[in-house]
């Protein structure tokens, strides 16, 4: 939802990264305010994923230029648990497994940390049972999931919806969703699209970056982004994505390139 | 240091002087593994390679080098023939024969005994035979190399895929002296090339033999080479073999061995992943009762990084026999995201049997998924009563669960002449030690 | 890997520091006459001293094993001071305890006082190698059972000690148990009578604290028919630049139905993070269920120690006993462990367990090599074996060497082994759930181990998970 006046979440300027000596990202530039819902969209390797590991802080990047403001401070000089504490979420393409750690404990060591950080109560365990189960409904999940181990041996679609689980636990303020619908079939897919819908408000803000437009026929994109080559390279409204869809992306590269000779 | 010989080596390396191959660089290494041999000595059960599997039986036997070869009757090797085998190179107690061999000649591939290998493809033998099969520490590998006069070569050229399998059949006349026998294989997998190899090893009648075979297989840049490998000795035979596999960016090597013969027998595999992104799967059975032993030791050697392996070994003991089964799998520092997992399981058939079992993990790199599995026991008193209830008589039930346990090994064989005529041979076998 | 995983790593030993308490030391070196001085101080019968000839002479003709995975440059034996001991002093109670020993174990954060009162264990305290306080004795004494050091069990008890001592480990068993039967200085004696359970658990804090004095602990812990006891030991080390040798022979015996829990945990001195200095800890331990239905538990956390060669082993003699190993051995910096167990099974209906963590941090290598042995006349024995590996770091090695023999085919043995690893990844996508890397590691470890923690009495669990916390610190991140 567009709301003219409503604070500046994220805004991005500008940002160039690397990993190793290698650049990604090559100047992209992006404003999201509390209540919208933006996609960004590009073919492979056009550093869409890129951009929300190194917005939530992964280490394997490094910021070359630019700038990146969340709710008007630096971002990019907090760590990554700083960050989360703050009310950023990123939702993994690739959650990983970790044995021995059981769903329930972590899931109740990260509602504290982020609890604790924002000065609210912490939650014994039987007073977070309570919370979790009331948030399983929401991704439609067992509550035997909880007493597995993290992401240990769980399907591509189990392990989707342990991501929102989170996200329902942590609330976030902004959420970045790393290709959340791939690998799920159809009625995960509504699961979680349902699961993100219920999480959006007026005071939050979503940034699903997808290859598909699929997902979006679920969570309605107040914006959606084109990038590659690490640029965001036009950006459109939901009618974007399904021109995309028809069209594929060459047609936006070629437009792209054909304004950038004119300039 | 000077080792104190036993009867076993004294009589092997006391025998006649070799003639010369014709080859400087061939003499010089036999010449070499002769020296390794000589200052060896027959490992003892102190050793840790050797803890398992004694060797006092060996020891103790003298054996003659093979004077002439034997002539054995056409129709008794007929029936060991693979008549949908591409090529086919027979040994009659190590010694090539021609009379019984095929090899056809078409392009992309070359199936030759060494003595044509040596003339057509001199700078490729030099470069490649003795080159994997290291004989420095190993006393059994030193007397192959030392002794070497026979081999069967095979050559795949890049981006070929042999049309068969090729057949390389060793066949023991079992005569009434005891002798030796060094058998040989080389196989040189070019880049992108497949191929089939079947090393068999069969008796055709009883008699005390020592056989030492060694293999070298070569696999380059993404070529694949299955490996069937059959040891089916005489009863009162020593096997102790070795097979030394080198495997090049993105290959991929498949082996199946299965031990069924032999008083006394030893397969060594050993497999280095010389480059990223190697896959090899291992899958062995050893079924034996009387007094028989087979002991399996194999080695795979992660040494960079994206490997897999997949590894599983089952033991079927009855009577007095005893498995052994040593698998160890090294991922070495810098070797990432390794994904090896090995599996073996041991079936006791009778009071007497005993089996050994040391998986072995060596890990230097920390982002590596490795596992193993291993389990001795009997028959599953569950799935026994399964099949009671529906009919079978227990003798019935116990042959037809040591079958299915044995098949899953012989089910991965991909040549189905070869796994059918297995199949029978187990089923067999089942009966026997019931 | 990242700065927080060095940093993790690479903090200072804590229980650094030297207590100075003046000891009556013996000369440097081992002969026939130090072992006669030896005995002679500590007035032991003929039958002692024999037994410690006899495993002397023997130790002369043996050599050290070379089969564990561990490399350390050669032990001058006859560098080492055998026999070290506080001067003597009369103690009524706790509170004439030496106040610089007390102000030891406060450091130490075991505030042993509290401890014996608060928890109820009474603590025999081996300083160096003599006992010098014990706790609780009168309490024990009531219900029959015997706590107290083993030089007290010898002179007091004799017939005991001659009956079992070298029963479970002969003193020809293997290099370092002779050099210990020759030279034991002293140790722990539990003696727990028919059909008595051990009110409290026992427990001995071992401390080295001579520089260059060799421990040489003996511990035999004998539970009679229905006997039952918990016995906890537990080491820190202060710092030295000189490796000590460490080499204990522990011996448990169980008759028929006795229970026998052994927990461990032990945290000396490691050497710097160069591997300079550390504690070579060559320990033989060794149950013996002797009676049917006996029971015998180990419980280990290893964290300590430059060199661990260890192998807490069970003997299941007795029909339908049980032997149990748990263990987690944490190795950092230039650490190695060869660490396991064997279990020996030769009855009927005879069970074992083993559950075995290796962490390996740093330059370290963790290796776990057990054996299980099923003899031809144990009928329907089972194994299950568990051993994981977790690699924290890519310079470390983990290595697994299972050894299963099995002679009966009534036998049923499993073993299952598998590594992980605590990485960016993981650190990261806690981090991204606002949970910072020290308390992430703290729940993968804990994760990884609560099978084992889960083994020990509730203070030792407490102790041992700050323990492997501190010991990982820096190492992940």
């Amino acid at each position: 939802m567009i709301r003219a006046g409503a604070p500046v979440l994220l805004d991005v300027r500008e940002l160039e990264a690397s990993i190793g000596d290698k650049p990604i990202l090559k100047g992209v530039s992006l404003e999201v305010r509390a209540g919208e819902v933006h996609a960004i969209m590009g073919p492979n390797g056009s550093g869409k994923s890129t951009l929300a590991k190194l917005l939530s802080g992964h280490p394997a990047y490094s910021v070359t230029r630019g700038s990146v403001a969340y709710r008007g401070s630096d971002l990019l000089g907090l760590s990554p648990e700083a960050r989360a504490q703050a009310g950023l979420f990123l939702g993994f393409q690739y959650p990983v497994e970790i044995p021995g750690v059981s769903n329930a404990q972590f899931l109740r060591l990260a509602y504290n940390s982020v609890q604790a950080a924002r000065g609210a109560e912490e939650l014994d365990p039987l007073e977070f049972d309570d919370l979790v189960r009331e948030k399983l409904a929401l991704v439609d999940m067992d509550p035997s999931f909880l007493e597995r181990n993290v992401n240990e041996g769980f399907s591509g679609g189990e392990k989707k919806r342990n991501e929102i689980l989170q996200m329902a636990l942590l609330e976030p303020v902004l959420a970045l969703l790393d290709e959340t619908d791939s690998g799920l079939d159809i009625d995960a897919l509504r699961v979680v699209a349902g699961g993100v819908n219920s999480l959006a408000g007026a005071d939050n803000a979503i940034v699903l970056v997808t290859h598909y437009q699929r997902l979006l026929n679920y969570i309605e994109p107040d914006y959606v982004h084109v990038m590659e080559g690490g640029q965001i390279i036009k950006t459109g409204d939901k009618a974007l994505a399904l021109e995309l869809e028809a069209r594929g992306y060459d047609w936006v590269r070629a437009e792209f390139d054909a304004a950038r000779a004119a300039a | 240091m000077v080792a104190a010989q036993s009867t076993f080596l004294t009589t092997l390396l006391g025998s006649a002087p070799q003639r010369s191959t014709g080859m400087a660089w061939l003499d010089r290494v036999r010449a070499a593994a002769l020296e390794r041999a000589n200052a060896a000595a027959v490992p003892s059960a102190r050793e840790e390679e050797w803890r398992f599997t004694d060797l006092a039986p060996l020891a103790r036997l003298s054996f003659q080098p093979r004077a002439q070869a034997a002539a054995p009757s056409t129709q008794a090797v007929a029936a060991r023939l693979l008549p949908q085998a591409y090529a086919r190179l027979v040994f009659v107690d190590g010694v090539f024969a021609e009379a019984l061999s095929s090899l056809p000649s078409s392009a992309g591939v070359r199936v030759m005994a060494l003595e044509q290998a040596l003339r057509d493809e001199p700078a490729l033998l030099e470069a490649q035979l003795a080159r994997l099969g290291a004989y420095e520490h190993n006393v059994f590998t030193a007397l192959n190399t030392a002794f070497l006069r026979e081999a069967a070569v095979v050559v795949v050229d890049p981006g070929h895929a042999v049309s068969g399998p090729i057949h390389v059949l060793h066949l023991a006349s079992g005569s009434a002296e005891p002798y030796a026998i060094y058998p040989r294989t080389l196989l040189v997998a070019g880049a992108r090339s497949r191929c089939t190899l079947i090393e068999d090893f069969v008796a055709l009648g009883e008699g005390a033999y020592f056989s030492a075979p060694l293999a070298e297989v070569s696999i380059a840049p993404d070529a694949a080479v299955s490996h069937i490998r059959l040891q089916r000795e005489a009863a009162s035979a020593f096997q102790i073999a070795a097979a030394f596999v080198e495997q090049a960016r993105g290959s991929t090597y498949r082996l199946v061995h299965v031990a069924l013969g032999a008083r006394l027998s030893r397969l060594e595999v050993s497999v280095v992943h010389g480059a990223t992104a190697c896959e090899t799967a291992i899958d062995g059975l050893a079924m034996i009762g009387a007094r028989q032993l087979a002991d399996t030791h194999t080695s795979v050697d992660h040494a960079h990084p994206e490997g897999r392996l997949r590894q599983t070994h089952r033991c079927v003991a009855g009577g007095a026999a005893h498995a052994v089964f040593n698998g160890k799998i090294l991922v070495r520092d810098g070797a990432q995201r390794t994904d090896a997992a090995q599996s073996f399981r041991g079936l006791l058939l009778s009071e007497r049997a005993q089996i050994d079992a040391k998986p072995q993990l060596e890990i230097f790199a920390d982002d590596v998924k490795c596992a193993h599995g291993a389990a001795i026991g009997q028959l599953d008193a569950q799935a026994l009563f399964y099949l009671r209830s529906r009919g079978l008589g227990e003798q019935q039930a116990r042959n037809l669960l040591t079958y299915a346990f044995a098949a899953e090994v012989i089910e991965r064989i991909a040549v189905p002449a070869v796994r059918s005529a297995l199949a029978r041979v187990v089923l067999e076998r089942t009966r026997e030690a019931a | 890997m990242s700065a927080v995983i060095q940093d993790l790593v690479n903090r200072p030993y804590e229980a650094g520091f030297v207590t100075p308490i003046e000891a009556d030391v013996a000369p440097r070196g081992l002969s026939e006459e130090t072992i006669r001085l030896i005995s002679a101080k500590k007035r032991e019968p003929d039958w002692l001293l024999e037994f410690r000839l006899q495993a002397y002479r023997h130790w002369l003709t043996m050599s050290e094993p070379k089969w564990p995975n561990v490399h350390y440059p050669p032990i001058d034996f006859q560098d080492i001071i055998y026999y070290a001991a506080p001067k003597p002093k009369k103690l009524k109670s706790m509170d004439e305890v030496d106040p610089e020993l007390m102000r030891t174990f406060e450091k130490l954060g075991v505030p042993m006082n509290e401890r014996a009162a608060l928890a109820g264990v009474a603590v025999d305290v081996i300083f160096d190698s003599v006992s010098v306080a014990t706790t609780y004795k009168q309490k024990l004494a009531e219900v029959g059972i015997i706590f107290c050091s083993i030089s007290e069990a010898v002179a007091s008890h004799p017939e005991l000690v001659r009956k079992y001592l070298g029963s479970v480990v002969p003193p020809a068993d293997n290099y370092y148990a002779a050099l210990n039967s020759a030279v034991f200085t002293d140790g722990s004696f539990c003696f727990i009578p028919k059909g008595v359970k051990c009110p409290m658990d026992l427990s001995t804090y071992f401390r080295i604290n001579t520089q260059d004095s060799g421990q040489f602990e003996r511990t035999l812990i004998v539970a009679e028919e229905g006997a039952a006891v918990s016995y906890l030991e537990g080491c820190t080390a202060p710092k030295f630049d000189t490796n000590q040798l460490h080499a204990a022979v522990v011996e448990l015996v169980a008759l028929d139905h006795a229970d026998i829990k052994y927990s461990t945990v032990q945290n000396w001195y490691a050497g710097d993070e160069n591997g300079v200095g550390g504690i070579f800890n060559f320990v033989t331990k060794r149950g013996l269920c002797k009676g049917a239905s006996s029971k015998i538990s180990w419980t280990q956390v290893e964290t300590g120690s430059a060199i661990t060669w260890k192998y807490p082993s069970c003997v299941l003699l007795g029909d339908n006993s049980i032997g149990e190993f748990y263990s987690v051995a944490l190795t950092n910096h230039r650490q190695q462990a060869d660490t396991g167990t064997k279990m020996i099974h030769l009855g009927n209906n005879t069970r074992s367990r083993i559950i075995s963590k290796g962490i390996s941090a740093g330059h370290s290598n963790n290796s776990y090599r057990g054996l299980v042995k099923i003899g031809a006349k144990a009928d329907n024995a089972r194994n299950y074996s568990q051993c994981d590996s977790m690699l924290i770091g890519s310079r470390c090695g983990a290595n697994t060497f299972p050894y299963i023999q099995v002679r009966n085919r009534s036998a049923q043995v499993e073993h299952e082994a598998t590594t992980s690893k605590i990485g960016e990844d993981q650190l990261f996508y806690f981090a991204s759930r606002g949970v910072g890397a020290e308390e992430a590691v703290s729940m993968i470890i804990n994760g990884f181990c609560k099978d084992v923690f889960q083994q020990l009495p509730m203070e030792f669990a407490v102790e041992a998970t700050k323990l492997l916390g501190l010991k990982l610190e820096g190492s992940v991140g």
